[in-house]
């Protein structure tokens, strides 16, 4: 996948037929990560602190809902045009956002799926066939992040 | 002969006035690490919620890469939740703590 164009906040990138059937199952597959309560504070012991961690899950889960929408609408049929060589992605800025928000959902998840390891380098001894499943979403996603942010910013 | 006293007028001493602002606690917005969030990832995240530029956003991450932690911004409470929401909503693991 590699940044063809970037004008006037559109993106355009091109991707190989392949690239584009596994970047559309990828967004297939969000939400990936599983809720789980998030803390607002690690030392903050006022009050106040667990209603602001109470309104921060709400935030979060509807947020979540939100971007469910937004990738149904990413993998539209029209958002990829058939090329000579491949196909043509055109996305917005809020388009990108969304996608990368998507794709790092996958990423995460995959990574907590896999135990949380500390060291991504390493290869995991004994892996399950699960763990290699989620071992190879992971390191996709994190292929599509940067080939949608290396060229750009 | 009668003397005639000039008004004396004492000065008013106004305090300096205080708002809620100056009373109200801030937080700072802390951003921890993890092994999984990528740099380019949060070096964009910074610059897309903060607005800043690639340099300072670039320092950041690498503070948070290599120290565990950085520190943001500095921010009352309203503020500094709503960038934490913001980070947040990316999957970047951030908190705010109390400055004082």
């Amino acid at each position: 996948m590699k940044l063809v164009k970037w004008q006037d906040g559109v993106w355009q990138y091109h991707l190989a037929q392949n690239e584009a059937d596994i970047l559309v199952g990828l967004l297939k597959k969000f939400p990936f990560t599983k809720i789980d309560p998030v803390k607002i504070s690690k030392t903050d012991k006022h009050p106040k602190a667990r209603e602001r961690e109470k309104l921060l899950n709400e935030s979060l889960a509807e947020h979540r809902k939100e971007l469910k929408k937004l990738a149904l609408d990413l993998i539209r049929p029209d958002k990829l045009k058939l090329e000579e060589k491949g196909l043509l992605m055109t996305l917005s800025v809020e388009e990108r956002e969304t996608m990368l928000q998507v794709l790092n959902d996958i990423r995460v998840g995959s990574w907590r799926a896999l135990g949380e390891p500390a060291d991504l380098h390493s290869n995991i001894p004994h892996s399950s066939p699960k763990d290699l499943a989620y071992r190879s979403l992971m390191d996709l996603a994190g292929y599509f992040e940067c080939s949608l942010l290396e060229p750009g910013d | 002969m009668p003397t005639v006293l000039e008004p004396v007028t004492k000065p008013v001493v106004r305090k300096k006035p205080t708002s809620d602002d100056d009373l109200a606690p801030t937080f700072y917005v802390i951003c921890w690490n993890d092994p999984v969030n990528l740099m380019v990832y949060v070096t964009h995240v910074f610059m897309k919620i903060f607005g800043w530029n690639k340099q300072k956003a670039e320092k950041h991450m690498l503070e948070v890469h290599e120290k565990g932690k950085s520190v943001l911004v500095r921010e009352g409470a309203e503020k500094a939740e709503f960038y934490v929401h913001q980070l947040q909503n990316y999957k970047l693991q951030a908190t705010m703590e109390p400055a004082e």
